[in-house]
């Protein structure tokens, strides 16, 4: 038995299959593969990356950036000075912004790292995409159109201001409805109109007031993208008779607003209300119940969701962050959610 | 001039050679400052005390604290009796001011002698008042009270003049359009902002609908600006917008010619006021920012874009009300811990300025 030259020097001086020897150190773990490789090989840090005496000292910047991006990414910035001055904007800029954009920008480095929600920084059309791919049909039987939140837009797409932009001109082409569920008169759900007049068709198919919401589909909807109706809109431009409009509250079509005013309604989403209340409060209490009232987002994504969460945790924590309803830290470990103080 | 004045606000913090002398013992509830030259400051507490300072640095040191001019405090015997709710300078010089307060009245104040000139007395608590800035052929106060009427007084006859009536719950806050001298817009509790034109018999003009509805005349009755009450309104320096607080935690920007939601979003501006809430804007800069309390901190916004640029953290308790100095830009703030701090820009390093912002 001969000792383990070089980085391996905890390993075992005897052979492996030797039960008699009490103080031998555990073998090294298959270890984490960038530390060994650091241990091997010191990089110097005084001259920085760009003393060059060859073309390999400059190639080495990169890698050595990964080898440190995941597992320390502050000593990153110690031991490459240089690393971090590139990455900055400009040197210039660097001093005239002032202390109380520090905020600002470190937030921005931030959201590069690797997020597992923020893939997606596109447009609202491409967001809307997403959420209704998170949403459950199997849960609802398919009777549903998959509906998707403002507030989980607004997770998706960076500016909001530019994101409500963009909404209301997929509201004005007709692509989408927006529609205002009861339950707060700040969320509003967001649907895809050819998968709102598909299910609802479905919904009243062989009941009474068939007729009515059929005339309504085809009459109303592609003329007037609002969220609401008033009486002499319906009646006079679009020829309703109360009756008609009986019925179509009673299909679920509209739910009233105010005394000749509608609002437009989901038939069959009181259900879907209920998980989500349920739901959004359920994974609200999960982060409030954690030390510090904070979670890892990864921890919050991985942990099994609980029997009153039926719309799939990632569907929750998108509209929380949007919502503003908890603070999205960025952190070196990924993303945090704390609950704000207010 | 737009790169250093820009860096300037962009640039404001707490400065610690600023102060302003403390004489209120109870929470600061509003502050004016006089638009003539940008000098003296009034400040109206829970206490009915209000308080008249001097700003200018007549001093050479750098390390500089505003003192106190005069004040009304409570052995006066015209103090108002409750907590004073807003003060205002008068538009075109600083010989009269005015107050209003829980004391269900308005008073017109003589500075110079610090008398009382005149007095309104209204069958409600006075939340809010305010004279318009451009006026001249006018001397109208539109003062908002518990009551569901706003009330319009006229500083020359001495009487109220004119009722606006439109609004189903208690006025929480009035401001006049700093472009036209006809146009008052009014926000109540009834979740409604109303734009009115005084001139006219009839109701008001606009009422604002944040979901940028049809406009017919149903639909008149079911506009909400807001999901909450109404409690703060502030014109940008051109009049041309107006900008809205609600309780329900949002800020929205619309267009004060047709009452348009411009759709700007500024995310969540934390608001649990009960009763107004006096922010401002920036004025003499290049692009506009909004100063909103926000809990005990001021949260700053550019207006247009609905950024958050930063927030601006000092009070120990909620901040009540902040002004903006224009000639300076010098942000003034007053809070329920009884203080007043000023934020002013913090001078950078000269760097040649040549970004292609």
């Amino acid at each position: 038995a001969y000792p383990l030259g070089g980085g391996r020097g905890l390993c075992a001086l005897r052979p492996e299959g030797d039960p008699s020897v009490a103080t031998r150190a555990p073998p090294q773990r298959p270890g984490v593969p960038g530390r060994e490789r650091s241990q091997r090989k010191p990089i110097s840090s005084g001259r920085g990356v760009f003393a060059n005496e060859d073309g390999a000292t400059r190639t080495s910047l990169p890698c050595a950036g990964r080898l440190f991006s995941w597992s320390r990414p502050s000593t990153a910035f110690y031991l490459f000075p240089a690393a971090q001055r590139s990455r900055d904007m400009s040197r210039k800029r660097h001093r005239l912004v002032p202390e109380t954009f520090g905020l600002k920008r470190r937030r921005e480095l931030g959201d590069v790292e690797a997020d597992p929600l923020r893939g997606e920084s596109g447009s609202a059309r491409a967001a809307v995409a997403e959420i209704v791919r998170l949403f459950p049909r199997v849960l609802f039987e398919d009777a549903l159109p998959p509906i998707a939140l403002r507030s989980q837009v607004y997770s998706l797409v960076p500016d909001r201001t530019v994101a409500d932009r963009q909404l209301k001109a997929l509201q004005e082409q007709g692509e989408i409805r927006i529609v205002q569920l009861g339950f707060d008169l700040d969320a509003q759900g967001i649907m895809f109109t050819e998968d709102y007049k598909t299910r609802v068709l479905k919904a009243c198919d062989g009941r009474p007031y068939a007729a009515a919401v059929q005339k309504f589909l085809a009459s109303v909807l592609p003329a007037c993208g609002d969220l609401s109706f008033q009486q002499d809109q319906m009646t006079q431009t679009f020829g309703f008779r109360d009756p008609e409009i009986t019925q179509l509250v009673k299909a679920g079509v509209l739910t009233v607003r105010d005394a000749g005013s509608w609002w437009l309604a989901v038939p069959g989403a009181g259900r879907f209300i209920k998980y989500f209340v349920k739901g959004r409060q359920t994974v609200l209490s999960m982060v409030r119940k954690a030390k510090y009232r904070e979670l890892l987002l990864s921890e919050l994504l991985g942990r099994r969701a609980p029997a009153l969460v039926r719309l799939g945790l990632a569907y929750h924590v998108h509209d929380l962050i949007g919502a503003q309803l908890v603070d999205c830290v960025s952190t070196t470990s990924g993303t945090l959610l704390r609950l704000p103080e207010t | 001039l737009d790169g250093p004045l820009l860096a300037k606000v962009l640039g404001l913090e707490l400065n610690k050679d600023r102060d302003v002398e403390r004489i209120h013992c109870s929470g600061v509830n509003t502050l004016d400052i006089e638009p003539v030259e940008g000098r003296y400051m009034l400040s109206g507490g829970s206490d009915g005390v209000i308080v008249l300072y001097d700003l200018e640095n007549s001093s050479r040191q750098p390390y500089y604290t505003c003192k106190a001019v005069c004040s009304v405090g409570r052995s006066h015997p015209d103090v108002h009796k409750y907590s004073v709710e807003t003060v205002q300078w008068y538009p075109h010089d600083t010989g009269m001011f005015t107050s209003s307060s829980f004391d269900k009245t308005l008073k017109v104040w003589d500075t110079n002698t610090l008398q009382i000139a005149d007095v309104f007395n209204f069958e409600e608590t006075v939340y809010s008042h305010h004279m318009s800035p451009v006026a001249t052929k006018h001397c109208l106060v539109a003062v908002g009270t518990r009551g569901h009427k706003v009330q319009l007084c006229d500083l020359k006859s001495g009487s109220c003049s004119h009722i606006l009536q439109g609004h189903r719950q208690e006025i929480l806050a009035v401001s006049w359009s700093p472009r036209y001298e006809h146009i008052l817009a009014t926000a109540s509790a009834d979740s409604r902002a109303k734009l009115w034109d005084v001139r006219r018999a009839s109701g008001c003009l606009i009422t604002l609908d944040q979901h940028n509805g049809k406009k017919s005349q149903a639909a008149e009755s079911a506009n909400t600006a807001h999901n909450g009450k109404v409690n703060g309104l502030c014109f940008t320096s051109d009049g041309l917008h107006l900008l809205t607080v609600g309780t329900d935690n949002r800020m929205r920007l619309w267009n004060s010619s047709n009452g348009e939601n411009t759709l700007v979003n500024y995310g969540k501006v934390y608001n649990d006021s009960r009763k107004g809430l006096k922010f401002t804007v920036s004025s003499g800069c290049s692009s506009e920012f909004v100063f909103v309390p926000y809990g005990s901190t001021i949260a700053v916004y550019t207006i247009y874009s609905g950024e958050q640029i930063t927030m601006l953290k000092g009070h120990y308790k909620s901040v009540d009300c902040c002004v903006f100095q224009s000639n300076f830009q010098e942000l003034y703030s007053g809070s329920r811990d009884c203080n007043i701090l000023a934020w002013v820009p913090s001078l950078c390093d000269s760097v040649p300025d040549d970004d292609d912002e």
